[in-house]
């Protein structure tokens, strides 16, 4: 009994992590950063000896880096940078106990901070970081950047299909639903489908509770299946394909993303919004746009643009993608990543 | 007197004969069983030992139609086990359980059984862990990892050897799902799928294989 506990023990700590610094054109490192009651974990993949580091801030809440790191962005942005990808708290593969109180936007930002720090002293200093907010990490790109100060820490951002601004997101979703609906109806296209859809956004005017506001991300999210134009992904296939070569821990990413969906947290995110602070930019900014982007549509973007005072800015959008742009025109998104990347590390 | 005699050699007699007894009770607990398991997460490895102690050990016969009877052993157990996994780059989980065990053993030596139980879990990270204080100092925090309150329930098949052969030993495939909490305010889940072979050590085997003689001469 006792020479099956010792060697229990054994095999236990040869499977501890040992501190790992990789610099090389084919990097990859996982560590964690840990703060306040949660300890985020940080994959560190591709060309470290380039000194240039592209952070992903992954939408949600809740929703994983995991899904981000795609072989293509490995093949055709790895390949010359670093992907750094950071599981927010109460997401992807970052633990802890109870630490649901300590969920908030301003908390995350510290979190961003950390993470930034840990990077730095892990591979030096002098590195270029650029900061790559999608979905919700646009909130949390745009709350950071916004922070006096904190801007000096990034070479640069980049913004995909980022919400800055949810109240004024809600009413653009709506807008487009709409706008776009009442389009598709008339070239007899999915009329049944889109049917329910015009319908509630036509008796949902604005001031919209939290309730509404989920149910246009919903309708959001669904309508892409009716534009013909969008390159369809099946999201889920690649997700099931990845599961397993990438070691994703799939319970925690789903119960993270449940308990992130459902959180009081949204209430806070429904009324938060950065377009006052934004005139305070002024970094390199790369804006993408996915053309159907119902949950974050290109007005938004239209709007962080025209409101940063940067000397460099360029907005693009594309013309087959819905609000998943990295995988619906990879091409078109590590084109234009590498291009400005190159441009300003 | 010798009215008296018989009398008393007839209950001392009922009182031996069983034939009447669908359920045999055995009074004392004989003894403990290890177990050594390869304990995966579906494609992760793991490990689990432990030690079970017999509570009750019932020899039951069931009559069925058409005369077909069927004769099992059902057993509970007090089990105590200790666990780990490993999931690169997530977590190794170190976890302690306590469970109660509900177990029948065929004829044929084949096992069915349940279990459900709690206890203690302690992770730790799947890479190394930073701290930055709010001077931006950076320190590696060792052995980084949390501690969480455990429950498990889970079901499985097997073969007891000791039916047929001399071998104290049985083997066994169970699926277990294991739940932890508080885990990030809510909770994490895993089924764990576990291969284990378990030992009785005695004469565990031949005691078995008496009971199944003596249940079947009444058939």
């Amino acid at each position: 009994m006792r020479t099956l506990f010792l060697f229990c023990i054994i095999i236990l700590l040869s499977g501890c992590q040992k501190e790992k610094i990789t610099l090389s054109g084919n990097a990859s490192d996982v560590f964690y950063v840990e703060n306040a009651g949660v300890s985020m974990r940080v994959l560190v993949q591709g060309n470290t000896a380039s000194n240039t580091f592209i952070l992903v801030i992954h939408g949600g809440p809740g929703v994983s880096s995991y899904f981000y790191d795609t072989k293509y962005i490995s093949r055709n942005l790895g390949d010359k940078y670093a992907m750094v990808y950071w599981d927010q708290r109460n997401a992807g593969a970052s633990q802890g106990t109870s630490n649901g109180s300590e969920l908030h936007l301003s908390q995350m930002v510290e979190d961003l901070k950390k993470v930034i720090q840990v990077l730095k002293f892990r591979y030096g200093q002098d590195m270029s970081l650029f900061l790559l907010g999608h979905s919700f990490g646009g909130l949390i790109a745009a709350d950071f950047i916004t922070q006096p100060g904190y801007q000096d820490m990034i070479k640069g951002l980049i913004n995909v299909d980022g919400s800055h601004n949810y109240p004024l997101n809600d009413t653009l979703t709506r807008q487009k639903l709409l706008t776009e609906g009442q389009y598709q109806v008339s070239q007899k296209k999915n009329a049944g489908a889109w049917g329910p859809i015009i319908s509630y956004c036509a008796a949902h005017e604005g001031n919209f509770t939290l309730e509404e506001s989920q149910q246009l991300d919903s309708y959001a999210t669904e309508a892409e299946n009716y534009i013909d134009s969008i390159k369809y992904v099946n999201i889920v296939k690649k997700v099931i394909e990845y599961a397993i070569t990438d070691k994703y821990p799939v319970t925690a990413i789903l119960s993270n993303l449940l308990y992130s969906e459902d959180s009081n947290f949204n209430k806070e995110l429904a009324v938060s919004q950065f377009s006052s602070k934004l005139n305070i930019v002024t970094i390199p900014v790369l804006v993408l746009w996915g053309k159907y982007d119902f949950t974050c549509p290109p007005a938004l973007g239209e709007d962080f643009y025209n409101r940063i005072n940067s000397t460099y800015k360029r907005m693009v959008i594309s013309n087959i993608s819905g609000h998943y742009m990295i995988v619906q025109d990879k091409k078109f998104f590590c084109d234009e990543v590498a291009s400005f990347v190159s441009k300003y590390r | 007197m010798i009215k008296t005699g018989i009398t008393i050699l007839m209950l001392l007699y009922c009182t031996l004969c069983r034939g009447q007894c669908d359920s045999i009770r055995e009074s004392s607990v004989h003894n403990f069983d290890l177990m050594l398991s390869y304990n995966s997460s579906l494609i992760y490895p793991g490990m689990s030992i432990g030690i079970e102690f017999p509570i009750i050990n019932d020899n039951a016969q069931v009559i069925k139609i058409k005369k077909n009877v069927r004769n099992f052993t059902k057993k509970r157990f007090i089990s105590e086990n200790l666990n780990w996994y490993h999931h690169p780059y997530f977590h190794d989980n170190l976890y302690l359980t306590t469970e109660w065990v509900m177990r029948r053993i065929r004829y044929t030596g084949f096992i069915s059984e349940f279990s459900a139980g709690a206890g203690y879990s302690r992770t730790f990270l799947g890479g190394t862990a930073y701290k930055v204080d709010d001077k931006g100092n950076i320190s590696i925090i060792r052995l980084s990892g949390y501690n969480y309150a455990l429950i498990t329930a889970g079901g499985g098949f097997g073969y007891d050897f000791s039916m047929k052969t001399q071998l104290p030993l049985s083997a066994i495939a169970k699926m277990n799902l294991i739940i932890m909490f508080p885990y990030n305010s809510t909770i994490y889940f895993r089924p764990v799928l576990e291969f284990g072979i378990r030992y009785t050590p005695g004469k565990a085997g031949n005691r078995l294989k008496r009971e199944s003689n003596t249940i079947s001469k009444y058939k």
